[in-house]
């Protein structure tokens, strides 16, 4: 090192003043391109719809644009929840259910392809989802822990058969061939919902986000870090937030669903009595606790994952082979089969 | 070689510059730090909208009103809760204290979301359930 009384001494100060300058000119510029650069960042927004959360994920650099699209995302799924909603006296579902065995009732283009899906799945699940199951879903109340009698659900039966649903595409009516037939779509409504609001917000210009009809999910594009979506599965027995999540998956451009028996149930005599119900018997279907599915589209992943939970793994798995479907389905020993497609892709967080 | 013998080395003018430009690097980290979102919030709506957004770094109790009543959140230690709900199921209630995700009370349309822009990292962008 040289000494400040040597004749190196202005060279010296001058390697110190330059340290000195570059220094702080390092601290000047790490701070520059955060400044400057308008980069793409995630806004997400929840809000309560479909009697659930729906929370919108969006990847913009204007977060103006983010809340105009996510706007409109809600306001999409608004309207399918007032024309699709069994419960509500004013929806579009209600008015066909009143003119069961009486008349074929014109209905808006989305409700047709509502039902026109739901039927397509129904015929691909050999009836085990089926939109006609509202009859069976008023025998239930989950709050109150009210289930059927034997009887009541011999009499319900004859109601539940989505072949008694006419559809006239150019006419665009639908007619329940039965008196006291029921749609309730809650089965396909969300994936429905969560394929629509997608559209919007690619209309809007946003390429890449996340519709989460709670459980019900659509993912499109890659985050901002260019690493596709990372989705997690729920435990089907999760006993706090420390093992809520079973297993994650990264997707991009794909929806993905969970059928489980762990929503909205109770517990009498031993039996589990959950949402899920079987259109053939009438009672909660019992082969499995969980069933994901990963499709293309969001109606198709909601439908196949209820329509499965129902039909139980063997049977399930051979449907989700056939379609090119991903799937992971925890029956009700505990056990986990997964669709070859997804293994090495899936991360296994604990034993389900 | 400490701190004064470097000052030493340098005139008025050296240091007039290192402090503008210091200055100017500590202006742009608070700046930059005002544009990156802390995720110490939670915001409370209630029937679809925004009803408050409040800092996780403060005790506060706030109640709202929903259709059904009131509802009384309580944050405290970074994290939030509802104390009291006139919901049937007290769903909402028994989720206890949560740091991050959401709270919800579908009876009476609350939702609170906490450190809604936290930073993304191993956990997942959403879980399907």
């Amino acid at each position: 090192m040289a000494h400040p009384s040597t004749p190196d001494t202005s060279k010296h100060n001058m390697k110190i003043a330059c340290f000195l300058v570059s220094f702080a000119l390092s601290c000047l510029l790490c701070t520059v391109p955060a400044c400057s650069s308008k980069k793409d960042r995630i806004y997400h927004k929840s809000r309560m719809l479909m009697n659930t959360i729906v929370t919108i994920t969006v990847v913009t650099s204007s977060e103006r644009a983010a809340e105009n699209a996510i706007e409109d995302a809600f306001h999409t799924i608004g309207e399918i929840e007032k024309q699709a909603d069994f419960y509500s006296p004013e929806s579009e579902i209600t008015s066909i259910n009143k003119s069961a065995g009486v008349s074929d009732l014109k209905v808006s283009p989305g409700i047709l392809s509502l039902i026109s899906q739901a039927l397509f799945v129904s015929e691909k699940t050999e009836g085990a989802f089926d939109i006609t199951t509202g009859p069976l879903t008023l025998l239930y109340n989950f709050h109150t822990k009210q289930k059927p009698e034997n009887g009541a659900l011999t009499k319900t039966l004859p109601l539940v058969n989505y072949r008694n649903v006419v559809i006239n595409k150019n006419a665009s009516t639908v007619y329940l061939r039965k008196p006291g037939m029921m749609i309730d779509p809650g089965g396909i409504s969300k994936g429905y919902a969560a394929d629509r609001a997608t559209d919007e917000l690619k209309q809007q210009g946003i390429s890449s986000g996340i519709v989460a009809i709670a459980g019900d999910i659509r993912v499109f594009g890659l985050k901002p870090d260019g690493r596709p979506w990372k989705i997690g599965i729920r435990n089907s027995r999760a006993t706090g937030t420390e093992d809520d999540i079973m297993a994650t998956i990264e997707l991009t451009d794909a929806a993905v669903s969970t059928s489980g028996d762990y929503e909205r149930f109770f517990i009498s005599d031993g039996i589990r009595y959950h949402h899920i119900l079987s259109p053939m018997t009438g009672r909660p279907a019992s082969m499995c606790r969980s069933v994901t599915v990963i499709a293309p589209e969001g109606f198709l992943a909601d439908s196949f994952s209820t329509g499965i939970f129902i039909l139980g793994p063997e049977k399930g798995l051979r449907i989700l082979k056939t379609f090119g479907y991903g799937g992971v389905i925890v029956d009700n020993q505990g056990k986990v089969h997964i669709t070859p497609d997804l293994r090495g892709k899936i991360e296994f967080q604990r034993n389900p | 070689m400490n701190f004064r013998e470097i000052l030493k080395f340098t005139t008025v003018a050296d240091r007039v510059l290192f402090s503008i430009l210091i200055l100017l690097s500590l202006l742009g980290l608070i700046f930059v730090r005002s544009l990156i979102p802390g995720g110490n919030s939670v915001e409370i709506d209630v029937d679809g909208n925004l009803e408050y957004v409040l800092p996780l770094d403060e005790e506060k109790t706030v109640s709202v009103q929903g259709p059904q009543g009131t509802t009384l959140i309580e944050i405290r230690n970074h994290r939030v809760r509802v104390v009291e709900s006139p919901c049937q199921n007290r769903l909402c209630i028994q989720q206890g204290w949560v740091e991050h995700g959401v709270i919800t009370c579908l009876p009476n349309k609350v939702l609170l979301t906490v450190g809604k822009n936290r930073k993304m990292g191993s956990e997942p962008d959403a879980v399907t359930e």
